[in-house]
């Protein structure tokens, strides 16, 4: 007696029924992790060994070697400033809006001194006391 | 005559999910790319509130000058290297039991990064009253900022 099996062919099926699902669990991770980066302003940093993680959505105050000032308040995107009594304005409204506010000074470490005592004089002016200094981790 | 219409192949009701998946990757894609994971750095320096601050004369304290020709002087001493700032520094701090407070003065032509350079020596000293003059201060003060 002959007994004669039949052959199926077998095709090779990559499962793509759960792709969507790990799709998804990595856009909530990329959700929830995306922080927008509010100031992009390109300087050099002084670096330190001390360093302390400044606190989300502090106030940044840019400062570029060329002496250029730029600030936002930590929700909007930075924006030039080029008359000190707007940067004044500016400075005041943030410290209405957000009394404990943290102030964040990206000075370029080419920049002259007189630059970052401009902006430090007017946050002393203010009331401002929660200041950081930004710096690159030295090392 | 009546006519009998059968309806034999039930029309099912569908979301159309085939292309689910090519949207999440794009929404991936841009998220991934948008993403920022660093977390920024600084060192703080909180300032006393306006009732709390108090005069200090650099006589009465550590005081620090960088001066525009790129001199650091050290209580009107010129100062060759930050390792030699560290040691004075420390030496005057043990002395009064970290006491003592640190004027740091820097002329307006002086770049910003070494004002921060000595910063980080006295924060890495561990002092707490560090206090940075403001040039109105200065003018204000200039008596006692006389070097």
């Amino acid at each position: 007696m002959i007994i004669r099996y039949r052959t199926r062919p077998v095709t090779a099926v990559i499962p793509t029924a759960s792709m969507a699902d790990i799709a998804f669990l990595l856009i909530t991770f990329f959700m929830f992790t995306t922080s927008f980066s509010v100031d992009r302003t390109d300087v050099q940093l002084p670096a330190s060994v001390v360093q302390q993680k400044v606190e989300k959505d502090a106030a940044i105050i840019a400062i570029t070697a060329d002496e250029g000032i730029r600030i936002s308040d930590g929700i909007r995107e930075s924006e030039l400033v080029t008359d000190m009594a707007k940067l004044e304005s500016i400075l005041k409204e943030i410290v209405q809006t957000h009394p404990s506010r943290q102030f964040i000074i990206k000075c370029d470490k080419r920049a002259p001194y007189r630059s970052f005592n401009t902006v430090y004089e007017m946050m002393l002016r203010n009331s401002i006391r929660n200041i950081s200094l930004l710096t690159e981790k030295k090392g | 005559m009546k006519s009998r219409v059968s309806l034999r192949g039930k029309l099912t009701s569908e979301i159309p999910t085939s292309s689910m998946a090519d949207i999440a990757f794009l929404l991936i894609t841009f998220f991934m790319v948008t993403t920022v994971f660093t977390a920024i750095h600084g060192i703080d320096y909180g300032l006393p509130k306006k009732e709390m601050s108090s005069n200090i004369k650099p006589q009465e304290s550590v005081y620090i000058h960088l001066k525009a020709s790129g001199e650091i002087t050290l209580d009107f001493v010129p100062v060759s290297s930050m390792e030699q700032l560290a040691s004075y520094i420390k030496g005057k701090m043990e002395q009064t039991q970290g006491r003592k407070p640190v004027i740091l003065r820097t002329d307006p032509e002086v770049p910003y990064g070494v004002t921060v350079e000595v910063l980080d020596v006295l924060k890495q000293l561990d002092i707490q009253n560090i206090s940075i003059p403001t040039q109105t201060d200065i003018e204000l003060w200039k008596d006692y900022f006389r070097d």
